[in-house]
């Protein structure tokens, strides 16, 4: 295509940067405009990426003499912020290099120190793209080719380097393995026998990695159907076949292939020296993960064939779909745009890699990056937007993923229940439920049960009990939750016997005819005071206990109609809940007992209660750890409500202490700023004080949580023993799944115990297959 | 931000539009009539820690009549539901989030 031809064909946008270049000359709106210039090509135009390419270059070359350093800010910031269109500015800098030879240089310089920084500044996301995007200037001319060499062999020597963390040398391995699909073929075309020895250096690392951390992070515990691999297996492997496919790929657009003529006149840089900042203690690298894998290509077969596994197309697409997400997760409908419209060179169906890498990233352990509802409001616009494909294969998704539920992580199940029931919510629960009459054939604790347990449990809250009913068929109702009533212990139909019931019905006058705190407290201190023989007294009744536990009943049935009723009657007789469990904790774990015992069938109910009585300190947060593991709850010990209820209650102390953190930051910068009244020492002392003991109570809550699992399944490997069973029954894998998941979720914070959780509580004498599960947890940063 | 405006706003535009950029309230419409608070809690608890929720009441029967107001303690979850959660169903109907410059007694 000529130049001329480009020049009519240009779009709008520059266009209108001509004209208003003709007619304004505030630097200011250029500046704007250079930016807006550079940051947009590549996106959809009406001429071809080539053309926008050249001509870009020609703009910014002549804009040189006056705005340098922007146009240079602004494509290392491209550089390091757009990976996904590395090669178009690797391109845009190789032409500008070609026409500007000093600009070039500058341009390398300053994106070697940006690496350097980032290395320091642990910014491993920004120091990769920095990394690749040298590797991909050699295709552009723009670096000689013996310094990236020199870059990716000091980056793979760090795994010959002494006593340092695997995950270490595992990021440096595979930032070098990432690179290799841009720079592989010009490497093993010109410099084979050092790419030879640099692949030999990663194979025998690889060999020798630990891999405690796998079973850990697996989705799927089988190798059948599919493997799920540890990341940096699958990225050798990808990389082993890009090799013996001669370095080339299918998915690439290389635009610098097309100014070969322009590019090889080109004089390249030498890259300064760059060496690996050594490690430090306070070095967080990232933790390894799982490539999730739930299709292959017979999962697909109209349209064009899903790359295998192992192809590095497979790799090269699901990161860019991954980085898709990450940049539009906030705008759903953008984000869903954007990832149906993106095409590579190869076709591929799309679909179905969209789908695996968003549940890829749903089920990502320990932690998902986003919020489950953005993954299930996403999937909702991207049916919306594709209504022929994406609900057909979402519902195979489903399919596949109920199929395999039996080797699932049990924290996947929860949030594949709490997805689907989502999900079912906005298609008027339609689904073919009598697909999976199967479930109600095994034990109760088997994962297709406790599925739709689950997901039944979750769709009633989105709706109500008797929609469900009619909806489910007969053969599953059995997994439908209780209608959500409560459970009235001192209503009209209580035995006259019941021993409180009388107070209890002083109470419910007294409270319906809107009595204050202080009268229903004197009502309450009736019990225990009638004269001697009383028949409660004879039982031997502990007093204190039965007046907590009418006065919950009483209030609890009061206010039973909706959430809002209840938590205004917590509010309205905080001190009298205060008084009947002051520094007791047998009396507040009665709290518990006595609102479960109303709530048992309303577990929203039951959370949302707790969960105030936790924000008012009616109850502590180690007596909910208490009440979880104790023997009356056995029964409900492994429904997923109880453990949100836990969850809930170590996020509330966490953001307890965050807060007290940032408290006593703020009065302490105050006291430095001389403008305003300091603080007095002594309320420093005193915020001080509140923070140390509101962090010990954190520690002794996970504490206590750890304990006591340690406790139960050491009881129940002993008793299986015993028997000569074997332990590893359903339970034990619940049990264990629950123990990761406190680990997992709140592992920032749990990994400032380790010294003391490995010497009070996870030592040598505990079972080692208790052990194991602990370990596994500390290989996420070993 | 976007065009809607409580009408009976005391104060000056400005002062609202401030309200309405540090709110953590949300007001929810097109809700159905039979839709209760527990599927309000259960939806809006997905983007965070929810406060309460105050249902709308008709003046006079004092009957749910399709919107309600969803307070979080921080902002930043009520951002996540004005994300998710807005145009998305619950019971069936397509519900609409908006912020709100504070719920204040009586406004239902």
């Amino acid at each position: 295509m000529s130049r001329r031809r480009a020049y009519e064909d240009d779009d709008e946008d520059d266009l209108r940067y001509r004209k208003r270049r003709r007619m304004v000359s505030e630097p200011q709106e250029i500046e704007d405009k250079l930016e807006t210039l550079i940051v947009r090509v590549g996106e959809k135009s009406t001429s071809s990426l080539e053309s926008n390419l050249e001509q870009l270059s020609g703009v910014l070359v002549s804009d040189l003499s006056n705005f340098k350093s922007n146009v240079l800010k602004i494509l290392i910031d491209c550089a390091q912020k757009m990976p996904e269109k590395t090669t178009i500015y690797s391109t845009l800098v190789g032409l500008l290099n070609a026409k500007n030879y000093s600009f070039g240089g500058e341009f390398v310089e300053v994106l070697s120190k940006s690496l350097k920084d980032s290395l320091k500044n642990q910014e491993w996301d920004t120091a990769r793209y920095c990394v690749r995007f040298l590797a991909d200037l050699v295709n552009c001319k723009v670096i000689n080719i013996n310094s990236i060499l020199n870059l990716l062999e000091n980056f793979v020597a760090v795994t010959s380097e002494e006593s340092i963390p695997q995950v270490r040398g595992d990021w440096y391995v595979f930032t070098v393995l990432s690179s290799l699909p841009f720079v592989g073929r010009e490497l093993h075309e010109k410099k084979d026998q050092e790419l030879d020895r640099l692949l030999r250096q990663i194979d025998s690392y690889i060999g020798r990695r630990r891999k405690t951390h796998l079973p850990a992070l697996q989705a799927w515990s089988s190798d059948t159907p599919h493997l799920q691999e540890e990341y940096l297996d699958c990225l050798w492997s990808q990389i082993c076949k890009l090799r013996s496919d001669k370095w080339t790929e299918n998915h690439l657009a290389r635009p610098y292939l097309a100014f070969d003529g322009a590019l090889s006149e080109a004089l390249q840089h030498n890259l300064p020296v760059i060496t690996p900042p050594p490690h430090s203690t306070e070095f967080v690298y990232p933790s390894p993960w799982v490539v999730f894998r739930l299709f292959d290509y017979t999962d697909c077969p109209d349209g064009p064939s899903l790359p295998g596994a192992h192809s590095i197309e497979r790799f090269l697409i699901e990161e860019h779909l991954h980085r898709i997400i990450r940049l539009h997760h906030r705008e759903r409908k953008q984000c869903a745009a954007a990832l149906l419209s993106f095409h590579g060179k190869s076709k591929v169906p799309f679909e179905y890699m969209i789908t695996e890498v968003i549940f890829g990233e749903l089920f990502l352990l320990p932690n998902s990056p986003h919020l489950d509802i953005c993954y299930g409001s996403l999937l909702l616009e991207l049916c919306k937007l594709q209504p022929s494909t994406m609900p057909l294969v979402l519902a195979q998704t489903v399919e596949l993923l109920y199929e395999r539920l039996d080797t699932m992580h049990t924290n996947c199940i929860d949030r594949f229940c709490s997805w689907f029931a989502y999900h079912l919510s906005n298609f008027q629960f339609r689904w073919t439920w009598e697909d999976w009459l199967d479930a109600a054939s095994f034990d109760h604790l088997h994962p297709k049960p406790m599925f739709l347990q689950g997901a039944l449990a979750k769709c009633m809250r989105l709706s109500y009990h008797q929609r469900l009913m009619e909806i489910i068929p007969q053969d599953l109702q059995q997994f439908v939750p209780n209608p959500p009533l409560p459970k009235i212990k001192y209503g009209e139909n209580a035995p006259d016997d019941t021993p409180g019931l009388a107070i209890s019905k002083k109470l419910t006058e007294a409270i319906k005819s809107r009595c204050t705190d202080e009268e229903a407290m004197e009502i309450i201190q009736e019990l225990g005071k009638t004269s001697p023989g009383d028949e409660a007294m004879d039982t031997g009744a502990n007093f204190d206990l039965l007046k907590v536990d009418v006065f919950v009943h009483t209030l609890m049935a009061i206010a039973c109609k909706t959430m809002s009723h209840s938590f205004a009657g917590i509010a309205k007789f905080h001190f009298v809940f205060k008084k009947l469990s002051q520094g007791s904790d047998e009396k507040q774990l009665q709290i518990l007992f006595s609102v479960y015992e109303i709530w048992k069938d309303h577990h929203q109910m039951m959370q949302g209660i707790i969960d105030k009585f936790l924000k008012t300190q009616i109850v502590e947060a180690s007596t909910v750890a208490n009440w979880v593991f104790s023997k009356e709850l056995k029964g409900d010990f492994h429904k997923p409500y109880l453990w949100e209820i836990l969850h809930l209650t170590i996020r509330i102390k966490i953001k307890q202490v965050k807060k007290l953190q940032s408290d006593l930051e703020a009065a302490k910068s105050r006291k430095e700023d001389d403008d305003e009244e300091p603080i007095p020492i002594e309320d420093l002392e005193r915020m001080e004080e509140k923070l140390d003991a509101a962090q010990s109570e954190l520690k002794n809550l996970f504490l206590i949580i750890f304990q006591r699992f340690i406790i139960q399944l050491t009881e129940h490997i002993a008793a299986c023993e015993a028997e000569g069973t074997d332990f590893r029954t359903q339970w034990f894998r619940w049990t264990v799944g629950r123990l990761l998941e406190v680990l997992f979720r709140h592992h920032e914070h749990v990994f400032n115990y380790i010294t003391t959780l490995q010497s009070l509580l996870f030592s040598s004498d505990v079972d080692p297959h208790i052990l194991a599960v602990y370990e596994q947890f500390l290989a996420l940063r070993n | 931000l976007s065009a809607y405006r409580d009408q009976h706003f005391k104060g000056s535009r400005a002062e609202q539009e401030r309200l309405l950029r540090t709110s953590t309230t949300l007001y929810v419409g097109n809700l159905s009539f039979y839709t209760t608070e527990e599927q309000i809690f259960e939806l809006f608890d997905r983007c965070g820690d929810v406060k309460r929720v105050i249902m709308g009441l008709d003046r006079f029967q004092k009957t749910p009549c399709g919107f309600c107001f969803v307070e979080y303690y921080d902002r930043a979850d009520a951002e996540n539901a004005m994300c998710w959660v807005n145009g998305t169903k619950l019971d069936d109907r397509i519900i609409r989030t908006d912020w709100d410059a504070g719920f204040i007694e009586g406004r239902q």
